[in-house]
């Protein structure tokens, strides 16, 4: 890993560096620490931080800025005619990196020497021959053409990174000299430092807005090279679903229409479950319950929250489902065919959320002011007269926002229904019947083994764009209706 | 403005409404009322008062059992009602709110609006048939409350949207909607500002009329506007009950005397 | 007060009513009364009844891959023996020839006779022979000598043994047949057939489709490992940075807001749009290697965020403002005040907080799948500590995944028995926060 040893090179000099800023400070003030601004480790700390973040940095550039630079030139390498009418410039130069990573693994085992690697007269079919060897993947036959150009690839990428490890090093040396012409004692080096620390620490928080970004940007471009070989209208407003699995033909219906229903449906039946019990519950436990039964009810309850989904998933699809088909299948009433289906992932959905429900509304309902119940008994109402009329509807706006969140987590969730829902997209409106969602979809689409340039496995990018936007609605819907029932009692 | 309306002092005999003897409370270990034994009359303003933590309150919320709803509180003694003992067994303490209503020191009304409630306690003990009986009652309630003109136009406004002594009467008046022969009052102007004291005040006065009224308050220049007797409590203990006007000029107790005059509390 | 004239002539409507006697209104609402309190009861009893029906299904059935079914056989092996196997075109064969003679003499030698052939014996073993022959290849000093092996039996022979498979539900098949049922309950007469612990499963690696006996999920705790590394050491750090910004020097301004309703929203984000971003940024942007752990560990270290994050500010929050204003009144800088006072006080909670977080990190399952995590057969351990990171690895949901998506319904008790594990390690996650909790917590 050269990558690795340039970062622990770097790392070194920044060292070396803090000791030698230390030591000069030192002399600088004659030994003496009182005639220095700062501590001695901060003037060691400046010299670090100068020798380390600009190098640091520009190794981070290069790396994003460089593939770009080389597959641009590669790109332009490749003769128009060298692709083939079915294929396109992309995936000639995926086919040209998968070579040449090919290539560098065919020298690691020793299948090839390097020089032969680089060699522009090497016989093609030797090339193959030795790559196959090392193992690496090829799906065709190289043509000249991808082996010229994947021989360009790797040397500029060689040389590239050669030029990368000695520009980083000597802008790391020449911010450690930087740092060490700083090194007197007036010098107000804890300033500095602390101002660096503190841009460490705004760029530590600001990984929540580049994920946020990463998200977006990954869903969006993927759903803009998607749209371009496959019509948006089909898309949204398609009601069949049937990807086709010969790869790259182009016989697909990717209809989101049966995936949407799939999705809410499925929902809707873990809302149903999952409402009235985490509701109850939270009622009994806030208002009823005594102290003893709360503190042994409620983290029992909470456990179910705690539980993985694959866990639930496993029990949707070997525990519930089978046991709904002997009550409702063919030996019972004769309603349901498999055991995977609507029903089963929804009620073991709903089971997941009952402690998202409860806890949630438990916190809510118990920022009810006590006055208000006074109130209310003082009067003369039962308590669940109390709780009915006065209670739920003042902890209303908060509760309809926890339903909100967890409607949000019942589209999102993936294990349960993956195993719990079944594979067939249908429009039906019998719960017994398998339906399939989003999530399932963007599974199957992303781990087959559709190439990743082909519609069939974009369109998980498509169905990915299609939930984030989903559950980012209702997540901001609810926590605006949380926020705004807090500052209401607040 | 006081003298105006210093109730006259009715020197008939009135009923004992409402007999407290040996009344005891603990709230877990701590032992909060003694040995308490009064008399209650009705069509009286009755007021308690004492420094803070004398136990005024509890006795208040004891009363209409108020304190069930504190699961460490303990109520012994008797206390009775027209002479029905309220903590038997029998009783069931939702009638017995109906019929002991109870204003809090917050205004408190609910997150619905202001006719609701009004509504709240005649529907939940179903005292009318039809909507325009119900209409009645809200409306003769407001009447009471002396907030009728204020809210008459925007009955389905939310009631917390109104001023404190505008919540303050709106609470009042949600609690003579369910007819209620006793009004306990739990400092119920402490929250408001002189000018609602003052109607709030009068307010009290007015009810009289209908009902036994009894007031926990700090002040004692509230005390001596508004009641006929007063009681005054201290460390839990019944300190001295009598007619007000005596309280304030010649008390018998030298605490009851320390605290009129402000040497204590 | 003109309209409380009004009204002081209207006296109370109601007759007066003994408080003795509870009215039908009343006992009709207490009935109401009752009945809501007995739907809350019942919320709670359902609650409770899941989640027991959960935990009984996850033993029941996750307990006996714990176990399996084994054929110990004493073998001995003479060099001709050896010599003569070798020489055959059918290598395996031969030895299976060798060890069907050798059960066979075992059983006629405890007085039993059973008719079998090496059809059966592959029906109950797999295949052997190759077992047989690479022991010997690679210690040909126990040739000669007697070698006790503990062969496992095929699932359905466990099946059999722990009452899956009965003689009335078994169907002939390739699997098994009713003759070799008679087989089996001769070699367990003999104690050839026993049950034992299975080590394999516990330490071993994922088979092939075709052979469930063999299943381990020891390589995929491995893989969980290296991805618990990457999260605790890059979502620790970041978190902690990331908090004491937001919580200490954050200006209230549009750039913090923004950041402040990205963790809300990143925290609610569903799991496999996660995964989406790990495929599209890590693997198809950065490149980096499909199946690794130090995939893997990114992803999960991006969602473990935002909950790391939101635990570390209630913590900093609790420390009280009055340990800022006693550093920075002896001369300290904010910096300074932080991080030598208010942080480590925090220092409890935020690891509590992080190792819940962990906890969720290492149960999900969503993500991995779409980083390639699923699928495959790891072969062996990770080679040092380097590779651990970026060699194809899987993670012990995505296994667990594996092992439920798969046709053969012999898979299904290793899932639940992978189960069991993820368990125990979340359980003792747990704990410790708990143990951490109570320990350090302090009230101010």
């Amino acid at each position: 890993m050269p990558l690795f040893w340039l970062f622990i090179i770097v790392l070194v000099i920044a060292l070396l560096g803090y000791f030698a800023g230390r030591m000069r400070v030192m002399q600088g003030a004659g030994g003496d620490r009182r005639n220095m601004h700062s501590l001695p480790s901060y003037y060691g700390g400046n010299v670090a931080i100068k020798g380390a973040a600009p190098a640091l940095l520009l190794m981070l550039l290069w790396m994003l800025i460089q593939p770009f630079y080389v597959n641009y030139t590669v790109s332009n390498q490749i003769p128009d005619s060298a692709i083939a009418d079915s294929s396109s410039r992309n995936l000639v130069l995926s086919e040209v990196r998968r070579t040449a990573n090919g290539l560098d693994l065919a020298v690691q085992t020793g299948a090839l020497t390097s020089d032969d690697a680089n060699d522009a007269q090497a016989n093609i079919a030797d090339i193959t021959a030795a790559l196959k060897e090392a193992g690496a993947v090829l799906t065709s036959d190289i043509t000249q053409p991808v082996l010229s150009a994947a021989q360009s690839y790797r040397s500029m990428n060689a040389t590239g990174y050669t030029l990368m490890s000695v520009a980083v090093i000597i802008v790391a040396v020449l911010g450690v000299r930087w740092g060490l012409r700083e090194a007197r004692p007036e010098f107000r080096a804890r300033n500095v430092v602390e101002q660096a620390v503190r841009w460490l620490l705004i760029a530590a928080a600001s990984i929540a807005v580049l994920t946020t970004l990463g998200i977006v940007l990954s869903l969006v471009f993927n759903t803009i090279e998607f749209f371009r070989l496959y019509p948006a209208v089909d898309f949204f407003f398609g009601t069949n679903w049937a990807p086709s699995f010969s790869g790259r033909g182009g016989s697909s219906d990717l209809g989101v229409i049966p995936l949407l229903w799939g999705t809410f449906y499925i929902s809707i039946v873990a809302l149903a479950v999952a409402i009235p019990i985490g509701l109850f519950a939270a009622v009994y436990l806030s208002e009823y319950a005594s102290h003893g039964v709360r503190s042994v009810a409620k983290p029992l309850l909470e456990i179910l929250a705690g539980i993985p989904t694959i866990v639930y998933g496993l029990f949707a699809l070997l525990t519930v489902g089978p046991l709904l088909v002997s009550v409702f299948g063919r030996d019972g009433l004769g309603i349901m065919q498999a055991g995977t289906a609507v029903v089963t992932a929804g009620l073991v959905m709903g089971i997941m959320l009952i402690p998202f429900v409860s806890s949630l509304s438990d916190d809510i309902i118990n920022a009810v002011p006590q006055a208000l119940r006074d109130g209310s008994y003082g009067l003369g109402a039962t308590k669940s007269e109390t709780i009915k009329q006065v209670v739920l509807p003042a902890a209303l706006p908060g509760i309809v926002g926890a339903i909100l969140l967890a409607a949000s987590r019942a589209i999102g969730e993936t294990m349960i229904v993956v195993l719990g829902a079944g594979a067939a997209a249908r429009l039906s409106l019998n719960p017994f019947d398998a339906m399939t969602t989003v999530t399932a979809k963007i599974v199957s689409q992303l781990t087959g083994d559709a190439d990743f340039a082909s519609p069939e496995a974009l369109v998980a990018f498509a169905l990915g764009m299609t939930l984030f936007v989903i559950t980012l609605a209702l997540n901001i819907f609810a926590l605006f209706i949380v926020r705004k029932y807090r500052e209401q009692y607040d | 403005m006081k003298d105006t309306f210093i109730a006259e002092k009715d020197v008939d005999q009135k009923t004992v409404k409402i007999a407290a003897r040996d009344v005891q409370v603990w709230y877990g270990d701590n032992h909060a009322i003694k040995d308490v034994n009064v008399d209650i009359e009705d069509k009286t303003v009755t007021a308690f008062i004492g420094p803070s933590g004398c136990g005024k309150s509890t006795f208040l919320r004891c009363i209409n059992r108020m304190n069930d709803t504190i699961d460490i509180c303990r109520v012994t003694g008797d206390i009775r009602i027209d002479g029905e003992d309220i903590y038997d067994r029998k009783v069931d303490p939702v009638q017995l709110r109906a019929k002991v209503g109870m204003v809090f020191q917050k205004p408190n009304p609910f997150p619905k609006s202001i006719y609701d409630n009004v509504a709240y306690g005649p529907r939940i003990h179903g005292l009318s048939r039809n909507k325009a009986e119900l209409d009645e009652i809200v409306e003769r309630a407001l009447k009471r409350a002396a907030i009728w003109n204020e809210v008459k136009d925007r009955l389905t406004a939310p009631g917390t949207g109104l001023s404190g002594g505008q919540q303050q009467r709106l609470c009042i008046a949600r609690a003579v909607a369910t007819e209620p022969e006793v009004l306990l009052m739990d400092e119920p102007c402490s929250a408001l500002d002189p000018i609602a004291t003052a109607q709030v005040e009068e307010l009290i006065d007015e009810l009289r009329q209908n009902y036994s009224v009894v007031i926990v308050t700090h002040s004692m220049q509230q005390a001596a506007r508004v009641s006929q007797k007063t009681a005054f409590f201290h460390l839990g203990h019944l300190v001295e009950f009598g007619e007000t006007d005596k309280i304030f000029t010649a008390p018998e107790d030298e605490r009851t005397e320390s605290y009129i005059t402000g040497r204590i509390g | 007060m003109s309209d409380a004239s009004l009204t002081s002539g209207a006296a109370p409507t109601r007759a007066k009513k003994s408080l003795m006697a509870v009215d039908v209104r009343t006992r009709k609402r207490n009935a109401a009364e009752k009945r809501f309190r007995a739907y809350g009861i019942a919320a709670i009893v359902t609650g409770m009844f899941f989640l027991i029906v959960l935990a009984v299904s996850i033993v029941r059935s996750g307990l006996p891959a714990f176990s399996h079914t084994v054929v110990s056989v004493e073998f001995n092996l003479t060099e001709e023996q050896f010599a003569d196997a070798e020489s055959q075109l059918f290598k395996t064969k031969a030895y299976e020839a060798l060890l069907i003679e050798e059960i066979r003499s075992a059983l006629v030698a405890r007085g039993l006779d059973v008719e079998f052939d090496s059809d059966a014996i592959a029906r109950l073993l797999g295949k052997p022979g190759g077992t047989l022959r690479e022991h010997y290849r690679a210690n040909e000093q126990d040739l000669g000598q007697p070698v006790r092996f503990e062969l496992a039996a095929a699932s359905r022979v466990d099946g059999y043994l722990t009452g899956r498979v009965t003689r009335d539900t078994l169907q002939d098949s390739r699997f098994l047949q009713g003759s070799d049922l008679d087989l089996i309950d001769a070699l367990v007469d003999a104690d050839i057939i026993t049950r034992a612990f299975n080590w394999n499963f516990i330490m071993g690696a994922d088979t092939g489709v075709d052979n469930p006996g063999g299943a381990g999920i020891g390589a995929s705790v491995i893989g969980s490992f290296f991805m618990m590394l990457v999260v605790l050491v890059l979502s620790l750090p970041i978190g902690v940075a990331a908090s004491i910004y937001l919580e200490e020097f954050a200006p209230q301004n549009r750039f913090t807001d923004l950041i402040e309703v990205n963790i809300s929203n990143l925290a609610a984000v569903p799991s496999i749009v996660f995964g989406i971003l790990g495929l599209a940024v890590f693997i198809q942007f950065m490149q980096l290697p499909q199946s690794a752990p130090l995939v893997g560990g990114l992803v999960l270290t991006l969602m473990t965020l935002p909950t790391i994050i939101i635990s570390t500010r209630a913590s900093l929050k609790s420390v009280p403002p009055s340990i800022r204003d006693a550093a920075l009144g002896v001369g300290a800088s904010k910096m300074q005040a932080v991080f030598h006072h208010v942080l480590p006080l925090a220092m409890p909670g935020i690891l509590t907080g992080t190792i819940i977080g962990l906890a969720q990190a290492l149960g999900e399952t969503a993500p991995l799948l779409l980083i390639g995590m699923v699928g495959f057969v790891a072969r062996g351990y990770p080679d040092g500590v380097m590779s651990g990171f970026v060699d194809p690895n899987s993670a012990m949901p995505a296994q667990i995944y594996t092992w439920a998506a798969r046709a053969d319904a012999s898979f299904y008790e290793k899932a639940w028995g992978g189960i069991i594990i993820l368990l125990l390690f979340l359980l003792t996650m747990n704990i410790i926060a708990i143990i951490l909790r109570r320990k350090f917590e302090r009230r101010w």
